[in-house]
This record gives C-alpha cells, structure tokens and sequence, in this order.
C-alpha cells in the first residue's frame, strides 16, 4: 500500500480516538435527527403550504419549496463553510504536530518512506476526515428536506465541497507552520489568522475603499491580493447551495486562487521538511 | 562513516552547535556494536545520521552498502529510539500492522503475534497501549524494530524501563538476532548490558570517537592472566614458576614489565582483595597473575604449576571492565551513557 494512504489511514484512526470528535459526530446526528423529527412541512402541487415545528405553525407565505428552502440551504452553507472550518482548526490542529513530534517523527523518518509522504498522508488524512464531516452533514440536510419535500438538489453538497477546498488552504497552512514549530496552538493560530485574513481578502475592494489613499491602501492591496477569498467563495458556496446564479467566471477563479494558495503553501511546508534534522 | 560532521546552527545565523567533528567509523557486518560516551557526546546525533533523520553538514554515511536515505536501505532497518511516542489508544496488534504496512511487508496477523509472544506482551494484545507499563512500551518498540527480519538493529536504550528478568528476555532476544547474522547497534547508559551483548565498542566523546575496537582488545590490561589454584597449592613454587599473587600491588607491578620467562616476582600474602574480586579471603585464596605474551609461554607456565602439584581451578584474561575504559579513555568520572 502507497505510505501515503497508511500515514492517512493513521490520522484517521488516530482522528477515531479522539473523544471531542465523536462527540462533534455525534451533536451533528442529533441535530439533524432533531430537526427531521421536529419538521413538519406540507407541500401542495410543489408549494409549500405549512409548515410545523415542534408542532407550532410557522407562519410563512404559500410559495413554492424550492424558493422556501433557499435561506435554509443559504444559512445551512454558510454554517457548514464557517462552522467547519473553525471546528477544522480546533479539531485538526494537533495532528501532524503529533505525528512529527519527538519520540513519533524519528521513528517514522527510521521507516522506508520519503518525509513528503508523511506530509501529504497527514494532508489526505484530514482531508478526508473534512470532506467525511461535510458529507454527512450537508448530505443529512438534504436527504431530510428531500424525502420532505421531494425537491431534491445537490446544492448543499457543492457547497460542502467547497468549504472544504477553502478548509484545504487553511490546513495547508497549519501543516506548513507545523513544520516549523511542533506546537498545536501556534498551527491553530495560524489557522484563525489565514481565516480571518481570508474573510478581509474576500472583501478586499470593499474594505480598501475605508482605507487612506497611499502606501496603507497599497499594502492591503498587495497582501490581501495573494490570500484565498474565504469569504467570497463561502458567498459562492451559500449561492450554490441556494440555487442563486453566480456571475460567469467567478466560481472558477475563486476555486483557482484557493487552491494555488493552498498547494503554494503545500510546496513550502514540504521544501522546509526535506531539509530539516528531526 | 567517513568525516562525518554535524552543527546546528542557530536561527538567524546565531553561531551553532557542533554535534559530530569529523567522525570516522566502520562497523563490520554481522557484529554487535555498542556505542557509549558521556551526555551530549554526539550518540543521538551519529544514531539518527545513520539513519537519514539527521542530515550531515559533511561527510559520507554508508549503510548496508547504500544510502541511509534510500527506503530501499531503510527497509532492512529496525529502529527502537530513545522515547517511542506510541499512539496510546491503538492496541499492539494494529500498531505492528501500520508499521509493517509502512515497511512495504506483507498483512501477517499470525506473524504479529508470534512477535509480540517473543517479546512477552502476548498477554497484552487486547489491551490499549496507553495502559501499558514503561517496559512494556519499550517491548512494543522492540517488536516493530524487529519487524521484517531487518540485517541491521539500530537500539537506544532498549531495555530502559524493563525489570532485570525482561533485560535478561530482551538481552536473549538480542544474541538471537546476532547468532542470526544482524548487525546489531546498540546504544545503552547500562555499561553492563553493552558489555553483555556488543563484541565491538567505541567511545565517543565530544563529537569524536576516541576509542573504537573490539570489547576484549579495549579492556585488555597487557598479557596479563588471572588463575585461582585449588587450595593446598605450594606458593613457593608457583612463585618460582612466574606467578604472582594477586592484591600485591608491588610484586604486580614489578613483573608487569617483564616477560614471564624473566619473571622472578616477589611472594607476599597480602590477603588483601584482588581487582575485580572481593576482598574476601576464601576468594582470594589461591588467587595468582602471571604475565604471559602468547598461549605458549602461559601453558608452560601452567605446566610448570602443575608439576609443582598446583590444581588449575580458573583461568581469565586480566582486564578493565567497560566503564573503567570508559572513564580512561574520556577521563570524567562520573559521566557514563
């Protein structure tokens, strides 16, 4: 088997044993359970006529299903975007400090595999476990509003993945500070930094027009020019998932700096490895 | 190892610490190496360069044959470092497996516990690794080391932790794989252990090797002999015949210079302890030296004995122990692996 597959194989048994993650798992079922039991929703001729929750009516305009679970679909996307990717950053953010911690890291370097191996196992492994995450809970709402509505879409899930192409640039970062320092809180750190920074580049144009003309503005400019808008695809991740039309060409180029960003950082994380003494 | 040397700079170019200074060493294939020396000698820093983990600042390391950054080399490497991290919440079975499938080995679950039986956890295989004893620990890492039948054993500290019975286990486990035909590079504080298992030694100290040979050549005191005779033996005799009797520090030291055929050697029943026996009259008893520079002359000096009546009970090479060349050869008391 390809070391890169067992080391991910690691992380995701290691990911198993940690308590506060079961716990995540499972407050996402009970949330989800709790709203498909605490549903109700009648929908008439593709419109959607009543709806009940906890057996209380909400009042609501008669309009058809699809327009009615827009802001759901919309506020569903931005939680799992923003919500994910901090509980990413928390949940996340002692693996590969763990995995090249000491006592752990020689061990691994004495084995036959190459030390980008351990980084990118480390990388898919925490992938994978996002994209798990983002499955099941953007997949449980739109298997529950479809088997109640019958409007079936794969809107939420689109915007899953993108949260997790965004989660990816954000721990690409983290597994690149972990080279540098085997500490979870400063990989976490840098996680919150990206992600706040990658909220301001999202809209940079905007919060530029606030600044003073002059090295200041220019600054910002040029900073904000190479983060990944994290805020500006969380929008295109709520429009994909609200059905909302996006502009043409848009989704493209935000997907495209996300993850040039991403491997660039990728790169650097693994050129700093193969040259350090663990 | 050929000039091999190691410093680790500081960041920002603030100077830097030298680890190795230009170390040479070749340990021979099949051999059981023990490598010892004082705190910040350089072991941990010369044990990860051979394996790659460390990369040298010049300098070439050779590894079975190849480069220790070759997978393909360090296929045929077992490695037990100082601290094995171990994931606690795994059980021993499925850690073997990840590190067997981390070595390109083939799923082998009955061969998983066939080696965790030899290492004596196989009443612990059903249990979590983060309720495992220190020593138990150290077992697990010993049993991934061994995995693959590796040709070179790389351990440090392998019993720290273990009780004295399970020393004895590992130590067995150990001469198993030597008789084997592994090379065995062993890195122990325990002088003892090192002394027990490696046929060859070397001492650093300060980045350098400063000792490096086999463990009796390093230990040997001149052609010197120990003998114990049966009681009864004619001390007069023996005398005449080139022995010395042991604890006399002066007569020892006067026919230390000389061969045995001019020894002539001073018989005093000092009754005091001889080196490296206890200051115990049944011990001593009988107990003589004799300088002999080859087989030959010691069998005629036997011979001689004999002749006289004199009943050969032991017979050893004189020698300091490991840490007695330890501490001459680094000259710091106190300060061992």
């Amino acid at each position: 088997m390809n070391p890169v597959f067992v080391i991910a194989g690691y992380v995701l048994r290691e990911a198993a044993s940690r308590k506060f993650i079961l716990a995540f798992m499972v407050g996402l079922t009970l949330v989800l359970a709790t709203v498909a039991f605490s549903l109700k929703l009648e929908v008439v001729d593709g419109a959607l006529a009543a709806t009940r929750l906890f057996g209380e009516v909400v009042r609501a305009n008669i309009v058809s299903v699809d327009v009615a679970l827009r802001p759901i679909f919309r506020a569903a996307a931005y939680l799992v975007f923003y919500g994910g990717i901090l509980f990413g950053i928390v949940a996340c953010s002692d693996f590969a400090p763990g995995l090249l911690s000491p006592g752990r890291i020689e061990h691994l370097l004495a084995l036959p595999l190459q030390r980008w191996h351990l980084l990118a196992g480390t990388f898919l492994g925490v992938m994978t476990l996002a994209l798990g995450g983002t499955v099941y809970a953007a997949g449980g709402l739109t298997l529950i509003f479809g088997v109640k509505t019958g409007y079936w879409t794969v809107g939420p899930l689109i915007a899953g993945a993108m949260a997790c192409v965004g989660f990816a640039a954000v721990y690409a970062v983290m597994l690149t500070t972990a080279t540098l320092v085997r500490s979870a809180a400063l990989c976490s750190a840098a996680g919150f930094v990206l992600l706040v920074c990658g909220i301001l580049a999202g809209f940079r144009a905007d919060v530029s027009r606030y600044l003073e003309p002059g090295v200041g503005r220019a600054s910002f400019d040029a900073v904000t020019l190479v983060l990944p808008r994290l805020s500006a695809l969380a929008v295109g991740a709520a429009d994909l998932a609200s059905s909302t039309p996006l502009a043409p060409g848009s989704l493209g180029m935000l997907l495209g700096g996300v993850l040039v960003f991403g491997l660039g950082s990728l790169a650097v994380g693994f050129w700093h490895f193969e040259g350090k003494d663990c | 190892m050929q000039g091999l040397r190691k410093t680790y700079h500081r960041a920002f170019g603030r100077g830097g610490h030298e680890a190795l200074r230009g170390m040479d060493l070749v340990v021979p294939a099949g051999s059981a190496f023990g490598l010892i020396g004082p705190n910040g000698a350089g072991k941990t820093t010369f044990i990860k360069s051979v394996l790659g983990i460390v990369r040298p600042t010049a300098g070439t390391v050779r590894v079975l044959g190849g480069s220790p950054e070759d997978p393909a080399i360090r296929a045929r490497i077992g490695y037990l470092p100082e601290r094995l991290h171990l994931p606690g919440t795994w059980k021993s079975p499925a850690f073997l497996a990840t590190v067997a499938r981390l070595k390109g080995l083939k799923p082998d679950a009955p061969g998983l516990l066939r080696l965790l039986e030899r290492v004596g956890l196989s009443d612990a295989v059903d249990r979590r690794i983060g309720g495992y004893s220190k020593g138990m620990r150290q077992r697990l890492g010993l049993a991934a080391a061994l995995l693959g039948e590796p040709a070179l054993l790389v351990l440090d500290e392998p019993t720290d932790g273990i009780d004295p019975m399970g020393r004895l286990e590992v130590r067995r486990i150990l001469q198993e794989e030597v008789r084997r035909g592994v090379t065995l590079f062993l890195n122990s504080h325990l002088l003892a252990e090192t002394e027990r298992v490696c046929d060859r030694v070397a001492i650093l100290a300060d980045g350098r090797v400063l000792r490096e040979g086999r463990l009796e050549d390093l230990g040997r005191g001149g052609a010197r002999w120990r003998v114990r005779f049966a009681p009864g033996a004619d001390a007069s005799a023996l005398v005449a015949a080139g022995f010395v009797v042991a604890g006399d520090s002066g007569a020892e030291a006067r026919t230390g210079a000389t061969s045995l055929a001019g020894a002539t050697g001073a018989l005093s029943r000092s009754g005091a302890g001889a080196a490296g026996l206890p200051a115990d009259g049944a011990q001593t008893e009988g107990v003589y030296v004799v300088d002999a520079a080859d087989v030959t002359v010691l069998n005629a000096a036997l011979d001689r004995a004999r002749a006289s009546g004199a009943l050969l009970v032991e017979l050893r090479r004189e020698g300091a122990d490991l840490e007695a060349v330890l501490l001459g050869a680094v000259g710091s008391p106190g300060v061992a692996a």
